[in-house]
């Protein structure tokens, strides 16, 4: 790495919001957050980079808290690691909880708990990637922290992203998180399960996905079931 | 994990005469070995950010904003101040860091003070009590 990547990635840091500037420094906080969003997607290319230099196929996978980001991964974990070396970064506020479950389907994970912050960044995945040998994967999926909003910041460098809804979480939660879904590759929409008993209006959430993204793949999973798991492997090329 | 510890310690009380092109692979050896997966249950501080493996001995404190990992021992009764990111480190214990510290690929020797600010370095055994940057004692490997 040169020294001026070194810098460019040394300057991320999270900053409190624009509306809370005082006059006198608005304009330094405005070009330092640009910088900061610049110094991130700097980061996230040369992350894509080293991964594709590698054959190493990634997955930034975002979803709030409960609507089965590790319950699906835990099926596609158990139905890759047989045959592929897969790394499973897993991020959360705090505890070992979600890289406890992929682990027990032998692939190696690792967890970052980010304390105050609602997303990983790029910076995160980078200080991971630079410490491992990335000719010992073929596939690194990142579980980011669960939420839908803070995750649209941030790109990681990976090939995919994937947003996880479920229909517990209501028929307006696409139409209500745009950005995430303009930024994504496949939005999966789980708990089909449960479809019956809520009534949960799926065309819609369907439909929205498709109107915030015209690019975007849509597939209903059961984490539950495993109902429609090898169609999202299939759209992820997996 | 103690014994070898010690061992790193001896070799750092000498650093004049520390062979520095083994002090890179003393450092991988130490986290492949003993530091696989985090002890982060007990320290002072409100909710770090950790990456994966972050070993953390008794009554740690950790300020706001602190970035720890991968690959960080830190031992008993030390400080990291505000704003401090720190990897592939070893910091031995009754040690005070500053705020706004960057250090990577690093050894800290046990009771060293670095009380002063806004300090990035890498590749390095430090030590000492220092209020500045010219007051640090600092080995380069």
């Amino acid at each position: 790495m040169t020294d001026k990547e070194e810098i460019d990635i040394y300057r991320i840091k999270e900053l409190e919001s624009t509306n809370l500037a005082p006059d006198d420094i608005r304009d330094l906080v405005i070009q330092t957050k640009k910088q900061v969003e610049r110094d991130n997607d700097i980061i996230a290319e040369k992350i894509h980079q080293d991964l594709l230099k590698n054959n190493v196929k990634s997955f930034d996978i975002v979803g709030a808290i409960g609507a089965g980001k590790t319950a699906i991964l835990e099926h596609i974990v158990e139905k890759l690691s047989s045959r592929y070396k897969v790394l499973v970064v897993c991020g959360d506020i705090t505890t070992r909880v979600d890289a406890n479950r992929i682990e027990k389907h032998n692939a190696e994970t690792i967890q970052i708990n980010t304390g105050r912050e609602c997303a990983l960044n790029a910076y995160h995945i980078h200080q991971i990637i630079k410490n491992k040998n990335l000719q010992n994967y073929n596939i690194i999926f990142i579980e980011n922290v669960g939420n839908l909003i803070c995750p649209s910041e941030f790109i990681l460098g990976t090939d995919k992203r994937i947003t996880i809804v479920s229909i517990t979480e209501g028929e307006w939660v696409i139409e209500k998180h745009p950005m995430l879904f303009k930024m994504s590759n496949i939005a999966v929409i789980n708990k089909i399960d449960l479809l019956e008993r809520l009534g949960t209006d799926l065309d819609k959430m369907i439909n929205d996905a498709r109107e915030i993204n015209p690019n975007i793949e849509v597939v209903t999973t059961s984490a539950k079931t495993g109902e429609n798991i090898d169609k999202l492997m299939n759209l992820m090329g997996l | 994990m103690k014994r070898n510890l010690e061992k790193i310690k001896e070799i750092i009380s000498n650093p004049h005469e520390i062979k520095k092109t083994n002090m890179p692979n003393l450092l991988k050896n130490f986290f492949d070995k003993y530091i696989k997966i985090s002890h982060i249950e007990k320290y002072i501080g409100d909710y770090p950010t950790f990456i994966e493996p972050v070993y953390l001995e008794e009554n740690i404190k950790i300020g706001d904003d602190v970035l720890l990992g991968p690959n960080v021992y830190i031992g008993a009764n030390s400080e990291i101040g505000d704003y401090v990111e720190i990897s592939n480190t070893i910091i031995f214990e009754d040690v005070i860091i500053g705020d706004n510290f960057n250090l990577e690929n690093c050894i800290i020797a046990n009771n060293t003070q670095l009380s002063f600010s806004n300090y990035r370095i890498k590749d390095c055994i430090l030590r000492g009590l220092a209020n500045s940057e010219r007051e640090l004692e600092k080995f380069e490997f």
